[in-house]
């Protein structure tokens, strides 16, 4: 496969991956350490949302399926698939347990991109396409907008049921 | 891509570290809401640290139904008796 097109493709595929898991698992809802509420007023207090706010805070502070991703991504293109995958996510879950995050975003996020990758290596996929497109699925989030990105994760933290319900 | 497992392994370490977590009194799922839970379970993490255990292993050189069963029983038993003093939830969980 073309090698642009396969990043495109990966970075798509590795922004809803972490982006639906993360809000599912309820990073909009509340922040999980200081650093998070903190970072989620900041972004409130420049025009973003608050529940994209407390999800940005808590992808910085916390190893979570944004981290499972990329890990897993790095792991399947340096050993394998699927040991690549499954020592990331076991490596995840103990980063987790050490950030005050009970891991289930992260380790989540790790074992479905390793699924993903496994799936579309069929179709000509490389495991180092997903490295390249979740460093630029992160940007979207992170490093272009803060308050325009954490609207859109507001919006559809509400969509899935997941907004926060502090002020 | 090739795939280059042994899944019989990986499903011997994960069954063994499934059926002895559930002989040890571990919950078979976290409570509701889940996402909040800091409780160990026997599918969350202990089948899926039996896995990565044995991934671990086996980039180690160390592989085998005997190696697999091994793993899933030492991960059973890390799960019940130190996971939680090695990495204890918060105080204020």
């Amino acid at each position: 496969m073309n090698e642009v097109l396969g990043i495109i493709i990966a970075a798509i595929i590795c922004w809803f991956n972490f982006v639906l898991i993360d809000t599912w698992m309820g990073l909009p809802e509340n922040p999980g350490v200081k650093g998070a509420e903190v970072i989620g007023r900041a972004v409130k207090k420049r025009g973003g949302s608050l529940a994209g706010g407390f999800f940005q805070g808590n992808i910085v502070c916390s190893p979570d399926a944004s981290a499972g991703t990329l890990l897993a991504s790095v792991g399947s293109y340096a050993i394998g698939i699927p040991e690549g995958g499954l020592i990331a996510a076991t490596l995840v879950y103990f980063g987790n347990r050490l950030c005050a995050d009970p891991g289930y975003a992260g380790t989540t996020g790790a074992l479905s991109i390793t699924l993903i990758i496994y799936l579309t290596s069929m179709v000509g996929m490389k495991p180092e396409f997903y490295i390249v497109g979740m460093v630029l699925a992160i940007i979207t989030i992170q490093g272009l907008a803060h308050p325009t990105a954490s609207r859109l994760l507001g919006k559809l933290a509400q969509k899935m049921g997941r907004h926060t319900k502090m002020t | 891509m090739i795939v280059h497992v042994n899944v019989l392994s990986y499903l011997l370490a994960l069954g063994l570290a499934v059926i002895l977590g559930l002989a040890l009194r571990l919950p078979l799922l976290p409570e509701r809401p889940m996402r909040y839970s800091w409780s160990i379970s026997v599918i969350f993490p202990t089948a899926i640290l039996s896995l990565g255990f044995y991934a671990m292993l086996v980039q180690l050189g160390y592989q085998g139904l005997m190696v697999a069963a091994s793993t899933g029983v030492i991960t059973a038993l890390f799960c019940k008796f130190l996971l939680e003093k090695l990495v204890p939830r918060p105080e204020d969980s």
